[in-house]
């Protein structure tokens, strides 16, 4: 600790050129994280709020709900051990207002419905009335507002809002079979949703059992967006990996005569050793405190358009991912400090 | 046995036609509290001399003894700690930490080696040395003597028995070349450390309790 940060102070420039290349790779992490994030939640923040265990679909669905019909074979056999759910994408319109959003019938003596998170207004009850995700709020949407659907003569009343969620990068709205069958003219339930797994008295015939996690890799291009994310955040690792190696050998080389001195002296290569490392360690730490405050307030000031989620466990994972990459690329030049031979360093 | 004693020592670079000897055959003994001048021109082998007394490097042939020790049987840890706890040694390129202050040079001692000089002692030695005004300072703030007077402060500081220093006045003037060798000569003297100077300046000659010649590695007592 004593000469990492005597270093770092007499030789800013050179080690805030180090913390800056930490800075900017670490802040394009977080950016990328949180846009994975919000991505993944605009795709299933809807699942993940009903706290669900399984969901039963067609088994010719590919475990996609809209493309799911039960047999009425497997609704008797399922019976009222599950919660029933229909999906029904569609535009809605309130005076100036428009939003693309997934209409999802449910039950209102099943779980989805008593654990609905409201925070304005009440749950659905008489007939046409719908509870809809807070986005329809952010984007101007009131409580009352009556809502058009096209090709479609139903009007729908927004009588509550629930905690922002959506399904299919679409805003969810919550109604009950009867209106859901009042728009699309058609009854069917595409899937029944289980609050716990494992029920082996069920003998489906016509449908499979998917557990949650599952069901959301199943979602539309879901697995291939978090892939391309995923790819982008391993490769800025290695490159934080390659470029925190080559400066740390670069400035290693530079000081190579130093450390020369300090062996004659006597002073251990384990004490050069842990200076390095918690030099690397203070560099890392600053440049990811630096990205994440830089992230947060980039989050702050992006358009609400832009998906962004800083979540502090993806975030937290993240810059401990970039700090123990930091310190794996400074094992090259500790390798150079163990080799230095003080003769050659001090002449004679 | 206490002292330092290199007996039959050799330092050869290089094989066949391209082999050169930098010592030959040196026989060298020193005890305690004793002031020692190693003298030769330049490139005579002194620094050889000089860094395979002290446990830097090890000789190609013939034993180096520090207080009765083979150090050819050392570790390069245990060569290590006895640079830190046994030996101070006093580089010709004065060799100090360029990004640490003179103050922070001593830290750095303390630190490592967890003890040191008692204030008074380190005082006395600061106003010996006129370095009392420089704590502050950067190596690359001072002037060649001056940083030479920090080197040599800071081999003193760690409370060595041995003190081997190469050409520690090479920078300075008469008057405080006079004054160092004579502070060297109370320190071993007072202190009983051993300390030996390899220089080309013969003005030393006069103050040392034993003078070593070194010509083209061949070392010989006068």
């Amino acid at each position: 600790m004593f000469l990492a940060i005597r270093e770092m102070k007499h030789d800013k420039v050179r080690y805030g050129l180090v913390i800056s290349l930490i800075f900017l790779v670490s802040y394009l992490v977080f950016i990328l994280t949180g846009l994975a994030t919000g991505l993944s939640d605009l795709n299933k923040s809807a699942i993940e709020q009903w706290n669900a265990a399984e969901i039963v679909l067609d088994k010719d669905a590919q475990g996609r709900l809209p493309q799911s019909y039960l047999s009425a074979h497997d609704l008797r056999q399922i019976g009222k051990k599950g919660a029933q759910l229909a999906q029904f994408s569609t535009l809605v319109k309130s005076h100036n207002y428009k939003e693309n959003a997934q209409l999802l019938a449910i039950k209102r003596q099943e779980f989805i419905y008593k654990k609905l998170p409201l925070q304005e207004g009440k749950k659905f009850g008489a007939a046409r009335t719908v509870v809809v995700s807070a986005k329809f709020k952010q984007d101007g949407f009131k409580l009352g507002d009556s809502l058009t659907i096209p090709n479609s003569k139903v009007h729908l009343k927004i009588v509550g809002f629930i905690t922002a969620s959506s399904l299919n990068v679409a805003p969810v709205m919550y109604t009950s079979f009867e209106t859901l069958k009042e728009v699309t003219k058609t009854r069917s339930i595409n899937g029944v949703v289980f609050q716990h797994s494992g029920d082996k008295h069920l003998k489906l015939k016509d449908s499979r059992r998917y557990s949650i996690a599952q069901f959301i890799e199943q979602l539309p291009g879901y697995s291939a967006q978090q892939l391309t994310f995923n790819f982008m955040i391993g490769f800025l690792f290695v490159i934080i990996l390659i470029v925190i190696s080559i400066f740390l050998y670069i400035l290693t080389l530079q000081k190579l005569p130093n450390f020369g001195v300090m062996k004659a002296q006597g002073i251990p290569t384990g004490f050069l050793i842990r200076n390095t490392l918690v030099q690397t360690l203070l560099m890392s730490i600053l440049g990811v405190a630096v990205a994440l405050g830089l992230a947060f307030v980039t989050a702050l000031i992006l358009p609400t358009q832009v998906p962004i989620k800083l979540d502090w466990n993806e975030i937290g994972i993240a810059g401990m991912g970039i700090i123990v990459m930091s310190l794996a690329g400074a094992l090259i030049p500790i390798r150079q400090i163990i080799k230095v031979d003080p003769i050659q360093m001090i002449g004679g | 046995m206490q002292g330092l004693k290199l007996s039959a020592v050799s330092k050869f670079y290089g094989t066949g036609t391209g082999k050169t000897i930098a010592l030959e055959q040196a026989n060298f003994e020193v005890g305690k509290g004793e002031l020692v001048l190693v003298v030769g021109p330049s490139g005579s082998g002194k620094t050889t001399f000089l860094t395979i007394a002290g446990g830097l490097q090890t000789p190609s042939k013939g034993k180096v003894m520090i207080n009765g020790r083979d150090t050819a049987t050392l570790t390069a840890k245990e060569r290590t700690k006895l640079r830190l706890t046994t030996i101070g040694f006093v580089l010709q390129s004065y060799n100090l930490v360029p990004f640490l202050t003179v103050e922070e040079q001593f830290e750095l001692v303390t630190k490592v080696k967890g003890h040191n000089l008692a204030p008074a002692r380190f005082n006395k030695l600061l106003n010996d040395l006129g370095l009392k005004q420089l704590l502050r300072k950067y190596p690359s703030e001072l002037s060649g003597g001056q940083q030479q007077r920090v080197a040599l402060a800071r081999a003193l500081f760690a409370d060595p028995e041995y003190v081997l220093a190469d050409e520690p006045t090479a920078a300075l003037d008469t008057e405080r070349t006079l004054q160092i060798i004579k502070l060297l000569k109370k320190l071993a003297h007072e202190n009983q450390k051993t300390i030996i100077v390899v220089t080309h300046d013969l003005r030393l000659e006069a103050v040392a309790d034993q003078v070593y010649q070194i010509i083209d590695g061949k070392l010989s007592k006068q």
